[in-house]
């Protein structure tokens, strides 16, 4: 349950200048990592910004998305909310230039269809990339396997994310059973969706339970309809008394609303930009994975056996003086 | 047959036979299992391949320095004395051998025997005096550790006061590190004096604690052999009835089949009703046989304890502990009460839930439980208050 949950307990902040301290943090930390490292070519210039590496992220998040929303089997959305929140958790305590963005992604997919228990083996999953040879899939499903622990390391082994989707059944169900008032819910089902799928492209899994996103998405979609459904959190959740906490849940559900105001899609040609500088850095600064793969033990020095002394052996010349 | 010489005698080439000659270290042919050969005397003589060696010296295996003096008699002189790891090669004592405190001597069994014929003897080489009872069998491969788990037994038998001796953990390991230390000692040959002083001061002080002690571990160790000689006797016992069984039913199989064959032979009833009787006389057989088994021994009371076994009337101390009180589990959720599982049905939850399939329903799924799974994540953390 979520009031129980990892992420309830350690990725739940509190606002959104915390997420974008974290993330500069990250940028600077690489920067300084880089800088000390004492490689040549290493500038101040070279490296993204953060506000730089914010446009790349969304490039490659909706990149994610489509990537979840064309694959064969069809991927139920909690697993694609899931590889999201994977995707932007690892973003806020790593920077871009030093784990490519274009990596990171499918593993963030391949690792939330492991826990979300949809099963797809390792060649199905990398069949769906379409735009590559079989020799591309295989090394992206190196690489992937490769990345895989580096993934559930930066998660903090948090694995098990809420997503908005079962709170928002939950609340249709409350809605049809308690509230009367609304006729037909099942209309809104649509734009509700439309609403989730646009707030996982938001911070607001970082900053707001799923059941408040879910409630939010179903109170939006009611206004937008026309339908007033204010008398639902009044009456069915027992709030008429207890006016702080009713307050709260409009000030939340005004701050998701703003949060997914803000959201744009990135420009192609800033994006472009920024792409280049990030494929430089990782083509100058970036550590070939290859050469981490373990040799097997012919390079270690092992400890060679002693050699046997030699015995003396009976010779001829021994018989020669009897 | 081969000789085995020290290096300053084969080094100058002296080939003297002498039984009591000592034996040098740096003369001892290091490892391996084959055959050396020396000349001696015009005669060339050879190692056997089945002796073990520890640091070059034979240990185990059959003794083979057969040494034939071109004489009737052979002397085993291969039981050479295996010297402990702290050898100062520069001091020798008189006899020529390297001085040290303490030596293991390996023997093999026949020599021992006919070393020790007599009772007592010493040593070949070095001249202490040993006797025949204090060799063992060795039981580890590197003697290093039979040499400290004898000298261990030997000390705890002096040293054995257990955990419940002491008030507090405390004193107990600083107890068990002097045990330690004193074996360490011992093994190595450090402060020998020294130690077997201690020891004895020891057990000048505590000897009524160390009879005590003594005593319980003999109690401890009697009830222990009491189970597991009521063991032994049970499983015997079983052993003996199941033979005892299948002999009967075999022989029970055999009367049958032979009166079946009397039968058809002598009487004039068809074969076929003397088969079907014949099938039922052996399926009541068996029902016998299996009722019999379902009688079941009485060997122990109720309370689990067996039936003529001593008890020892001890009494049991007395813990005086805290009660427990039971007290429910309180989640805070965070967000509106749940209703319960069970109440779903009635206040009409379950009718906008898709109805469970009677496949679904075969295995324990009803439509309730996905109901009270999604009001629940709706309801977790609705008012989570933020920041």
């Amino acid at each position: 349950m979520f009031h129980i949950s990892s992420q309830k307990k350690y990725w739940t902040f509190d606002n959104e200048e915390s997420l974008e301290q974290l993330r500069c943090e990250a940028n600077q930390k690489y920067r300084n990592k880089m800088l000390a490292s004492g490689k040549p070519g290493v500038s101040d210039a070279v490296f993204l910004e953060a506000h730089e590496e914010n446009v790349l992220f969304r490039h490659y998040e909706k990149r994610l998305l489509d990537f979840c929303n064309a694959f064969k089997p069809v991927m139920p959305k909690s697993v694609v909310g899931t590889a999201i929140m994977y995707f932007r958790r690892f973003y806020l305590n790593n920077s871009l230039m030093e784990y490519h963005p274009r990596t990171i992604m499918l593993i963030c997919a391949y690792l939330s269809c492991k826990v979300d228990e949809f099963n797809v083996s390792s060649t199905q999953f990398v069949g769906n990339l379409v735009q590559e040879s079989a020799a591309g899939q295989e090394r992206a499903l190196e690489q992937i396997l490769e990345y895989e622990l580096l993934l559930i390391q930066q998660l903090n082994f948090h694995l098990v994310v809420h997503t908005p989707y079962r709170p928002m059944e939950g609340l249709l169900i409350d809605i049809k059973t308690r509230y009367p008032l609304l006729e037909n819910p099942e209309s809104l089902r649509k734009s509700v969706d439309d609403f989730l799928t646009r707030v996982t492209l938001t911070d607001s899994g970082l900053l707001f339970p799923p059941s408040q996103i879910a409630m939010t998405a179903i109170l939006n979609s009611a206004s937008r309809a026309g339908l007033s459904m204010e008398s639902y959190l009044t009456e069915c959740m027992g709030l008429k008394e207890d006016k702080e906490t009713l307050l709260k849940m409009y000030d939340a559900m005004r701050r998701i609303k703003s949060l997914m105001k803000k959201y744009e899609l990135p420009k192609p040609d800033e994006v472009n930009a920024y792409k280049v500088k990030l494929e430089r850095v990782h083509a100058d600064f970036g550590t070939n994975s290859n050469m981490k793969r373990k040799r097997g033990y012919e390079d270690d020095d092992h400890v060679a056996k002693e050699p046997r002394m030699t015995e003396e052996e009976w010779t001829d010349e021994d018989l020669d003086d009897l | 047959m081969c000789f085995l010489l020290c290096g300053n005698c084969s080094k100058m080439g002296h080939w003297g036979l002498s039984e009591s000659h000592p034996i040098g270290y740096d003369g001892l042919y290091q490892g391996g299992a084959t055959t050396i050969q020396r000349r001696v005397f015009g005669l060339h003589l050879s190692l056997r391949h089945d002796v073990q060696y520890f640091r070059g010296l034979p240990v185990q295996g059959e003794c083979v320095w057969d040494f034939v003096m071109g004489a009737e008699k052979t002397i085993h002189l291969a039981c050479i004395m295996a010297y402990s790891f702290l050898i100062a090669p520069t001091e020798l004592c008189d006899n020529g051998l390297p001085l040290l405190a303490k030596e293991i001597h390996f023997r093999c069994e026949s020599c021992v025997d006919m070393l020790f014929v007599r009772g007592s003897g010493n040593c070949v080489q070095c001249d202490t005096p040993l006797r025949k009872s204090n060799f063992r069998v060795q039981l580890f491969e590197d003697p290093a550790v039979d040499k400290e788990v004898e000298i261990r037994k030997k000390v705890l038998k002096i040293y054995n006061k257990r955990d419940f001796d002491f008030s507090n953990l405390r004193e107990y390991n600083d107890y068990l590190e002097r045990v330690e230390e004193i074996v360490y000692n011992l093994t190595n040959n450090l402060e020998v004096e020294g130690t077997k002083q201690i020891m004895e001061a020891y057990q000048r002080e505590n000897r009524d604690i160390i009879q005590k002690n003594k005593a319980k571990l003999t109690r401890e160790q009697e009830e222990l052999e009491e189970l597991l000689l009521l063991e032994q006797q049970g499983n015997e016992q079983r052993r003996l009835e199941t033979l005892q069984e299948e002999q009967r039913q075999l022989q029970a199989k055999r009367k049958s089949k032979q009166a079946l064959l009397d039968e058809l032979e002598r009487s004039h009833v068809p074969a076929t009703i003397l088969l079907a009787q014949h099938k039922d006389r052996a399926a009541q057989l068996e029902t016998q046989i299996e009722k019999q088994k379902q009688v079941v021994k009485t060997t122990i009371f109720s309370t689990g304890i067996p039936m003529g076994q001593t008890v020892s009337l001890l009494t049991v101390n007395r813990l005086e502990e805290v009660l427990y009180h039971y007290q429910p589990i309180h989640m805070h959720t965070y967000g509106p009460p749940v209703p319960e599982l069970e109440q779903l049905g009635r206040l009409g939850y379950l009718n906008h839930v898709r109805t469970a399939q009677p496949q679904d329903m075969a295995g324990g799924y009803n439509s309730g439980l996905a109901c009270h799974r999604a009001i629940q994540d709706a309801f977790s953390g609705l008012f989570h208050p933020l920041g």
